[in-house]
């Protein structure tokens, strides 16, 4: 029993990391159609960044927000440099991100290179409550991630511009002829979308050593989740992100470790098969003239 | 398209391939006939793809496990049944055909960008398979293939020998493909990519046609798994997780999915640039991923239809026929 709780706890710090990208990947999909695969280097990016701001001596939350910013803004650069000229054509746009992908890898195995990277804990406390072993590192992860995610769902359905996000997902034209510039916000969703990858990238490093291979796994876990929930829903890619992380952690408490990376991908097929929209429904993209 | 006029596509890759074939007499050195064997085992799985992606326009994220599954069917078949290479190669087909159908059958069930990721998970969870599949599959570290292959007693296990072949078989694939493309199936498939809704009140049945042509990209793929698996002679799941696909699917997009040519400069193209322009792997695959965008957001059918409208441009002086892009559809 303890040690499942303690399993529980892990696959949780995990799956925050991975719904931290899923928020990502299906905002920027409801919004624009796109399909990011590259999302995962943006994260891994972040946790590059973080690790080299450790390195030189700041503070890990001090790296953390450094690496929200740089993600941010090259999420920022390659939106207006790239992913706009295939704003027509969704499926462009996923095809630059497979080069992207390949791009982003090698560059920062280029500079570098390509093995594992780690920080110090930024936590090393580790509480003993009833026999269970619970590392505050992985509390900080699910409880900054629970913060940031809680902010954007706030934001996304109560404030006004959320509620352009909204107009804008649901119908682009009409949106854009009810005064909504609705480029502006594809390009916000992209930073806050980076934004977030970037947070996640230095909540990871913080749990595990990360090599320039990482952002691959992520992301398609990232987007299991996404589409589990189903894309462009963000309660359902909160949900569903939770749902995978007590699955993962269960399975690695029962044994069944080496699996572990299997289930995110089985699960998200069973839903498709069943429920081709996700478990929450989700949209099939902007509707395109 | 006219038989006469559809032969004139054909003409160019068997007159290529054909001074391919001749390459040898040049005394290449081993290096430079290993680069082109893979080079042209790659070229037999994109021929695949091309059927899938430019005729019917469904892209794959998980190619390249299906090319595991020709690798690891044939070295498994040499381990336990001593069936030697030229059995497997129909086999691992077979093989490959099934896997593609049991995972075509639910991914295409969804539609566009869901069915890539779906291939991209079903390519993940493969190599998961694989790590995980204890002795019988190797585990991580994969498995050999040691049986010599040879025809008529002649033995292929000499580089050019080996190298003769794989030009045969990439002949054989783009003749496959050509047939493919001229004949009624070509044409159903390419309605299905122009007009999903409009093929499907034509009464083409085109969840069939779909699956059909997922499994016939399997065949190709597969052949070109146990080609691989014989010319490696070791095989192990991380050459066949996703991203190998993602490399497939970029060379076959940098060539251009819907010409005969397109495969066949892809994979070359793919191989040789960093011979030629002496870049390490690393800078080389940075420079893979730039190539990629800029085709596709420059020349969306990809460097040798750029080539081919940019010659018309310039000698014919009437413009080439605008032909659609390649690269829009399932978007909707």
């Amino acid at each position: 029993m303890d040690i499942l709780l303690q399993q529980i706890l892990n696959g949780l710090s995990i799956a925050s990391v991975i719904t931290l990208i899923a928020v990502g990947v299906t905002l920027i999909f409801g919004l624009t159609g796109i399909i990011n695969f590259a999302h995962g280097e943006f994260l891994m990016v972040g946790s590059i960044v973080t690790w080299l701001a450790v390195a030189n001596g700041i503070s890990f939350w001090l790296a953390i927000i450094l690496a929200m910013i740089v993600v941010a803004v090259m999420g920022f650069a390659l939106e207006r440099g790239l992913f706009r000229f295939t704003l027509e054509r969704p499926t462009n746009g996923f095809i630059v991100s497979l080069g992207l992908i390949i791009v982003l890898q090698h560059i920062v195995i280029f500079f570098w290179n390509a093995n594992q990277k780690s920080v110090p804990r930024p936590l090393n406390t580790v509480w003993e409550i009833g026999g269970v072993r619970i590392a505050s590192v992985r509390v900080m992860v699910i409880f900054v991630t629970a913060a940031v995610v809680a902010m954007t769902f706030v934001a996304i359905t109560r404030s006004r511009y959320g509620r352009a996000l909204r107009a804008s997902v649901e119908d682009r034209d009409t949106a854009a002829l009810m005064g909504i510039p609705v480029r502006r916000y594809i390009t916000g969703v992209f930073v806050l979308g980076s934004a977030l990858a970037g947070l996640g990238g230095g909540l990871l490093i913080a749990l595990f050593p990360i090599t320039p291979f990482t952002g691959g796994t992520m992301v398609m876990k990232g987007f299991a989740v996404a589409l589990i929930g189903g894309l462009g829903n963000l309660t359902g890619a909160v949900v569903a992100g939770l749902i995978l992380g007590i699955v993962e952690g269960l399975s690695a408490g029962y044994g069944f470790s080496e699996w572990t990376d299997a289930y995110s991908f089985g699960l998200m097929i069973l839903v498709l098969l069943f429920r081709p929209n996700g478990l929450f429904g989700g949209t099939s993209g902007p509707k395109m003239a | 398209m006219p038989v006469s006029n559809s032969f004139r596509s054909l003409l160019p890759v068997l007159l290529l391939l054909v001074l391919l074939a001749l390459v040898p007499l040049l005394s290449p050195s081993n290096r430079f006939l290993s680069l082109a064997i893979s080079a042209g085992i790659n070229v037999i799985a994109l021929y695949g793809l091309s059927v899938l992606f430019g005729q019917t326009g469904i892209l794959s994220m998980g190619h390249a496990a299906l090319v595991g599954i020709g690798a690891y069917t044939a070295a498994i078949l040499a381990r336990d049944f001593n069936i030697g290479f030229w059995l497997s190669i129909p086999l691992a087909g077979i093989m490959a055909a099934i896997v593609a159908a049991l995972i075509g059958i639910p991914s295409l069930r969804v539609s566009g960008h869901h069915f890539v990721i779906m291939t991209f998970a079903f390519g993940q969870l493969l190599s998961i398979i694989l790590t995980n599949g204890g002795d019988y599959t190797g585990a991580a570290s994969g498995l050999d293939v040691q049986q010599p292959v040879s025809l008529f007693g002649l033995s292929i296990d000499v580089l050019t020998h080996y190298y003769l072949m794989v030009v045969f078989f990439v002949a054989l694939s783009a003749i496959a493909s050509w047939a493919i493309i001229n004949s009624r199936y070509g044409r159903t498939l390419r309605a299905i990519r122009e007009n999903e809704k409009l093929a499907a009140s034509l009464g083409i049945n085109v969840g069939r046609h779909k699956i059909g042509a997922f499994i016939v990209s399997g065949v190709f793929a597969g052949a070109s798994g146990v080609l691989l698996a014989y010319f490696l002679r070791h095989i192990s799941p991380s050459q066949f997780s996703s991203f190998p696909s993602i490399y497939l699917a970029l060379m076959v997009m940098i060539g251009g999915a819907r010409l005969l040519l397109g495969p066949l400069a892809g994979g070359i193209l793919v191989a040789f640039l960093p011979e030629l322009l002496n870049l390490d792997p690393v800078q080389s695959r940075i420079l893979y991923g730039v190539c990629l965008i800029a085709v596709i957001l420059l020349l969306p059918n990809g460097l040798i239809a750029g080539i081919i409208a940019g010659w018309h441009r310039i000698f014919d002086r009437r413009p080439a026929q605008p032909s659609e892009p390649a690269v829009e559809r399932e978007g909707k």
